[in-house]
This record gives structure tokens, C-alpha cells and sequence, in this order.
């Protein structure tokens, strides 16, 4: 009966039940800290990623300006009149029909014009961002509850 | 006592509660309030900017590649006012740099409205001066000096023409505002400027926003031959400081498929500095009188009333018509050029010898229902429908038209009183060099878009005379050239042709003194690749197309055949006998 009393009176000490709730507050406040740490490490690499997207999106304008402006640099150096010069400089003359002679080749058929390599896309195909870069935190956690770590 | 403290704690708690029922309260009538939309709207504004992302206009190539229009890159130089430190000193490093007064620099600095956060001190500022800028820009932060802080170069890109003045007249320009005008780049304006995409662009980096695909305009290729072009142009020029020409049109169309090899007119604008189009024209149609000027074309006019004869069985190459120098058609008489009798002809000689009083012969006996008819199918009075803005549609007057009469039947056999573009005249003789069938003339061979070549397929415009007819006419307009020992003639290859010279109708009348005069002529005659149209307005050497157009002709048809790789004719059928 004395040692039921006195397990008893254990349990119900008071330093005891405040230790239960100081236990359990901990036990929230560490949760939360774990969860806010987990949002700001998230959120964090997104900003990053998202600077390192627009970073990479003023390179890829500024590659197409200079691929644009050395193209057309390039015209400039080889145009019809820059030609002639740089040819007379080098002693060329016009040809003349009388200096031409054609040779026959068997099964030779003039090409038609191709010129295929100008038309190159210089514009990346983003078609969309991966899910990482646009979910909010919530939402990745929604989507993993749902569909897993399939996605 | 404990009672006391327990009644004490209540009203502290209830007068807690209370003041944060009012925090809230106050909250959500402040979040619901008008003023809270307002601003919403305003934290909205400053979340984020609008960014238009403008695709790269599209390029123009020739039809072996040469880039004709491009892009180049040029700076608006601005100032964030707000960080300007010394206005003095900006004005003044900019003024130096970018040609301006320092009191206008000065003013645009100090003087803006309030509000205003940004101010454009110059636009299309090339990159040698913003790199200059740059330099000293730099230099000055270096040494931590702030006079320059401020100053902001935004990139874009300017249309550019690596050919200036090479086939102005075909390409046309592209203003500051994006718009192209004349040409191709008014033709296609649409194709080549792309489709525009407006971005919302949230300031906060969280929000990592998505990169739409802007497609750059659809790239262009050309049927022209760069080097023809220039070779052309050059021809052209130089025959009209020798003959002393006001201007000239020089076309060569390949008249198998209507594709235009080269197109010259005069004079040309330095596409890369458009603002001179007000110095060189008066008006649209002079841009590229190849398209869009009509004139009377005078004899040229005849291969047309002649092959609608030959057609409708009028005529053939041996009728004889007996030449007595006159006509007369709807009470009015009709003379020769050099107003002599030429006694008997056969056709090939009313041709070779450009009667008018033949021609209108010919057209009285088909009748103006034939006649009309025909010249309607060779397209006369109606525009070609060639892919370049501007294109005039000529006239041909028919009967029942109030300023018709029937003296027209006559004048109009031999290219008076009516009026067609060197375009369209290419057009209706090409059913003569192509076995009867007329081409529709174009000058866009492709497009280029997403790494694909879309080809533009070659388009006829009907048949308005037989193969045979088209055959004998040929041959006809061969000999005629041969027999006249035409300075027109190329040697090594058979050409045919016709020269055409016309009186110029004014006010008054015709003018006496001056002429239009033209040429049509292709070749080989048996295989024909090129057909070459020469027109030079009022010649001061010489009034007469056989001694200024003609000659001309074959110093294109000489360049051509060069620069197209076409053998003479003898070597040509040495590679077909093997």
C-alpha cells in the first residue's frame, strides 16, 4: 500500500508533469525548426537557381546579339563591292565568255541552291521549367504524397 | 485571495482578448477597405515589370546564300535619374560621346517631369561610342568616382544591310519602329518581324519564371543571283551615263519559272540610311520602277499583237503584207516609225523591220474581240502578283471603256495607248520563250524556319498561246534579230528579241523630243534560261532602242550566261550529242 502511495505520488510530482510539457514544447519547437530550416534551404536553392536562369537567359541574348552581329560583320567583309576590291587588289580580272571552257561531266546536274545551315535555331527550346524550380514547398509535398518519388 | 486573482486574471484576459478582437477587427477592415485594392494594385505594380521580348527579325538571303538584310546590335543610352550624382559632368561625358549640345543633355538630365525615374539620352547608339562610354564608365567606378553613376546602356538590335545599295529596290527598308516598307520587307513584313511576347517578370527571385519560346522571324531567301545583281546594276549605271538616260530598269527573270535572277532600277537608296528616300523619290512608284511604273511600252508590244495572231491563225510567219508606209484605223492615220513605205513583208519582216502599219494591220483583222481578248490573257492591265509591296497594274483601255475609241486598235498593236511595268511585259512573253505557258514572276525561292527549308513552288499564270504558236514566234523573233544584225545579238548563242521604241505621252500630247526606250530578249533559243528586259527613260544619246537598250541587253545576256554557267550553243549540243 506504502509503495503504491509512494509511485503514485511519483507520478504526480509537479517537476514531473513540467518536465512532460517541456519535453513536448521541444518536441514542437524542434519540429518547426526542422520544417522552417527544410522551407529556407528550399526556397533558398530556388532563388539561386531562379538568378541562375535569368543570368543564363541575359548570356543567351547576348550570344544571339553577337552571333547576329558577327554575321552580319561577316556579310560586310564579303560583300559584292568589299569582293571586288579585295579581287582587283589580288590582279583578277572578269572573265570574258570566249576564256570559258566547259567540260562535259557524266551524270553532273547543277545543284540547287541549299542553304539549310542559315536556318539554324538559335533560340533554345525551353518549353518548360522542371517541377522543382516552380512547386512551392507544400505543393512538392502534396505531389510526393500523391504520385510518390516517381516524378 | 486566490479568488481575488482568479477575478483579476479574467478581466485581464477578457481586456486582452478584446484588444486583439480590435487588431483584428481593424485588420480586416483595412484588407476590405477601397483604399486596400488601390493598394494591392500598387504593390502589384512594383512586384514585377512587363518585358516585351522582340524576336530577331528574320534575315534576307540571295539564293546562294549571301546575306542581303541582317541584324546588328545598337544601344539606347539612358540615365537612372535618381542615381545621377553630378549632372554637370554626365552632360558633359555624354554630349562628347554621343554628338549632342551639353545643353541638351544638361536639360534632359535636370529638366525632366516629376516622377520620371529614367530619361533616353540617344537611341541606336552604334557600339564602338557605347563601348568608349563603357571604358570610361569603368574607369571612373575603379577609382570610385560616382560622376557617371547612373548611366545605363540597353541593347537591341538595328536592321542592317551588308550590300547597301544592292538591290534596294527588291529588299526595301525597315524603319526604326520595326515596320518594313517597300519590297520584300513590306511584303513579308509579317513573316519576317516575328510574333512579339509580352512577359510578366516578378522581382521577387523566388518566383523563377518560365522562359517562353520567342521565335526569331522566319528567314527569306531570295531567287536572286547576288553577283548578277550587282553585275546588273553595274551594266546599268554605266549605260546610263553612256546614253544619258534620266533612269533605267534592268530585269532578268529566268523565264522557265518566273524566279527574278537580278532586278536594277535607278536610282537607289543606301538601304542603310533610309532617311535619304525623301532626297531620291518623289513618290512610292519610282522605288522600284521594275514593279511600279507604267509606261507605254511602244514596239516590245508587237511580239504580244503577234502572237495573238499567229494563235488565232490571223496570220503566219509567210503572210505578205504589203507596206505602203500608212493606215488607217478608226479615221485616224497610223504611220511607221520612220514614216516610209517597206513595200512587201512577210511577218518576220514586219517584225525585223518594227512596222507599226503592219501591226495595226494585223490587229484590225483579228478584230478587237480577239485582240482584247487576248492581251487580257497575257495579264495586260492586271498586276503580275509578284511577292513585292508596290506593284502598279498598268492599263489597257478596252472597248467600252468611255476613253476608248477605235483608233486604239490600232496604236495599241504596237504598244501606244497602253501601259504596262516591265514586269508585266516579262510576264506575258514569257508564254512565248516557255512553250506557251506564262509564268507568275516571284523573287522569294524559300522560307527558313525551325531548322526547316520550306521551298516556294513556282506558279504559272495560264497558257494564253499554244506551244506552236509559241514555237514559231520564237524563231520568228530569232531571225528577226539575226537578219537586222541587232547589236542585241550575243555570239556563241541564239537569242531572240524585240525592240521597242515609244513616244512618251504628256498634257500636250506626245513629246516630241523623247523617248522610252526598251528591249525583251532571252536565250538560248532552244533551251531558254534567262529573259532580260532593258528600259531606259528619255536617252539623250539616242531616241532609238536598237542603238541604247539593245546593245545593253547583250551585255546582260553576256553576264548572264556567265554567271549562270550556260554554254554556248555549240558546246551545248556537243554535251547533248554524247
Amino acid at each position: 500500500m506504502q509503495a503504491t502511495q509512494i509511485i503514485h505520488a511519483y507520478k504526480q510530482a509537479p517537476w514531473r508533469v513540467q518536465r512532460q510539457w517541456i519535453g513536448a514544447f521541444l518536441l514542437l519547437l524542434i519540429g518547426a525548426a526542422m520544417v522552417a530550416a527544410l522551407y529556407l534551404d528550399v526556397t533558398a536553392r530556388a532563388a539561386v537557381s531562379g538568378r541562375e536562369i535569368q543570368e543564363l537567359r541575359f548570356q543567351i541574348t547576348a550570344i544571339r546579339r553577337t552571333n547576329a552581329d558577327l554575321e552580319t560583320q561577316l556579310a560586310n567583309l564579303t560583300s559584292t563591292a568589299e569582293m571586288q576590291r579585295r579581287a582587283l587588289e589580288l590582279g583578277y580580272r572578269p572573265v570574258k565568255p570566249g576564256e570559258l571552257d566547259y567540260v562535259p561531266v557524266a551524270g553532273f546536274v547543277v545543284p540547287e541552291p541549299d542553304i539549310l545551315l542559315a536556318a539554324e535555331d538559335t533560340v533554345p527550346h525551353i518549353q518548360s521549367l522542371p517541377f522543382e524550380y516552380t512547386q512551392s514547398l507544400l505543393e512538392w509535398f502534396s505531389d510526393r504524397a500523391k504520385f510518390g518519388g516517381s516524378r | 485571495m486566490r479568488q481575488q486573482y482568479a477575478v483579476r486574471s479574467l478581466i485581464l484576459i477578457a481586456g486582452l482578448a478584446l484588444v486583439a478582437l480590435a487588431v483584428i477587427v481593424q485588420m480586416l477592415r483595412i484588407q476590405n477597405s477601397e483604399q486596400a485594392q488601390l493598394f494591392i494594385a500598387q504593390g502589384d505594380r512594383y512586384a514585377g515589370e512587363f518585358n516585351m521580348i522582340y524576336p530577331e527579325r528574320g534575315e534576307i538571303y540571295d539564293r546562294s546564300g549571301h546575306l542581303l538584310a541582317g541584324n546588328r546590335t545598337v544601344y539606347e543610352v539612358g540615365v537612372s535619374l535618381n542615381k545621377v550624382k553630378d549632372p554637370e559632368a554626365m552632360a558633359y561625358a555624354l554630349s562628347t560621346h554621343l554628338g549632342l549640345t551639353y545643353e541638351e543633355v544638361y536639360n534632359k538630365l535636370t529638366d525632366s517631369p516629376d516622377g520620371w525615374e529614367y530619361v533616353v539620352i540617344q537611341d541606336y547608339v552604334g557600339v564602338d561610342t557605347v563601348t568608349s562610354l563603357q571604358q570610361l564608365v569603368q574607369q571612373l567606378e575603379d577609382a570610385e568616382d560616382p560622376r557617371l553613376r547612373g548611366l545605363a546602356f540597353k541593347p537591341h538590335f538595328q536592321r542592317s544591310y551588308p550590300e547597301s545599295t544592292l538591290a534596294s529596290n527588291v529588299l526595301g527598308f525597315v524603319t526604326r519602329d520595326g515596320r518594313g516598307y517597300f519590297g520584300i520587307e513590306e511584303k513579308y513584313n509579317d513573316l519576317l518581324a516575328g510574333n512579339p511576347v509580352q512577359i510578366w517578370v516578378p522581382r521577387d527571385p523566388n518566383k523563377a519564371i518560365e522562359i517562353p519560346k520567342v521565335p526569331n522571324g522566319t528567314n527569306l531567301v531570295l531567287t536572286l543571283n547576288r553577283d548578277l545583281q550587282a553585275k546588273v546594276e553595274s551594266i546599268l549605271d554605266q549605260a546610263l551615263i553612256n546614253y544619258g538616260a534620266e533612269n533605267g530598269t534592268i530585269v532578268v527573270m529566268n523565264p522557265r519559272n518566273g524566279e527574278i535572277l537580278a532586278m536594277a532600277t535607278t536610282p537607289r537608296l543606301n538601304l542603310n540610311n533610309y532617311s535619304d528616300y525623301f532626297l531620291l523619290y518623289d513618290n512610292g512608284s519610282q522605288y522600284n520602277s521594275a514593279i511600279g511604273t507604267s509606261y507605254e511600252p511602244g514596239s516590245i508590244f508587237k511580239v504580244l499583237t503577234m502572237a495573238a495572231a499567229l494563235d488565232t491563225g490571223t496570220v503566219s510567219p509567210d503572210t505578205s503584207f504589203m507596206d505602203t508606209g500608212s493606215i488607217q484605223v478608226g479615221g485616224i492615220t497610223i504611220q511607221n516609225w520612220n514614216r516610209d513605205s517597206w513595200g512587201q513583208q512577210n511577218m518576220i519582216g514586219c517584225l525585223q523591220h518594227s512596222l507599226n502599219v503592219c501591226l495595226a494591220w494585223i490587229s484590225t483583222q483579228m478584230g478587237p474581240q480577239n485582240f482584247y481578248g487576248y492581251m487580257e490573257r497575257f495579264g495586260m492591265g492586271h498586276p503580275t502578283g509578284i511577292d513585292l509591296a508596290g506593284e502598279a497594274m498598268g492599263r489597257l483601255k478596252v472597248p467600252g471603256d468611255s476613253d476608248w475609241y477605235s483608233v486604239d486598235l490600232g496604236t495599241n498593236a504596237f504598244g501606244q495607248g497602253v501601259a504596262v511595268t516591265p514586269l508585266q511585259m516579262l510576264m506575258a512573253v514569257s508564254a512565248v520563250a516557255n512553250d506557251g505557258r506564262m509564268v507568275t514572276p516571284h523573287v522569294l525561292y524559300a522560307m527558313l524556319r525551325d531548322g526547316h527549308q520550306y521551298n516556294v513552288p513556282s506558279q504559272y499564270a495560264g497558257s494564253p498561246i499554244s506551244a506552236e504558236t509559241a514555237g514559231t514566234l520564237n524563231e520568228m523573233l530569232s531571225i528577226s534579230l539575226q537578219e537586222e544584225s541587232s547589236q542585241a545579238l550575243l555570239p556563241g548563242y541564239r537569242v531572240a528579241g524585240k525592240t521597242g521604241t515609244a513616244q512618251i505621252p504628256t498634257e500636250y500630247g506626245y513629246d516630241a523630243f523623247h523617248t522610252n526606250a526598251s528591249f525583251i530578249g532571252w536565250g538560248p533559243v532552244d533551251d531558254p534560261q534567262f529573259m532580260v528586259y532593258v528600259w531606259f527613260q528619255k536617252p539623250s544619246t539616242s531616241i532609238w532602242s536598237s542603238e541604247t537598250a539593245a546593245p545593253v541587253f547583250a551585255q546582260v545576256a553576256e553576264q548572264t550566261v556567265i554567271l549562270l554557267n550556260i554554254p554556248p550553243d555549240i558546246v551545248r549540243s556537243q554535251f547533248g550529242s554524247r
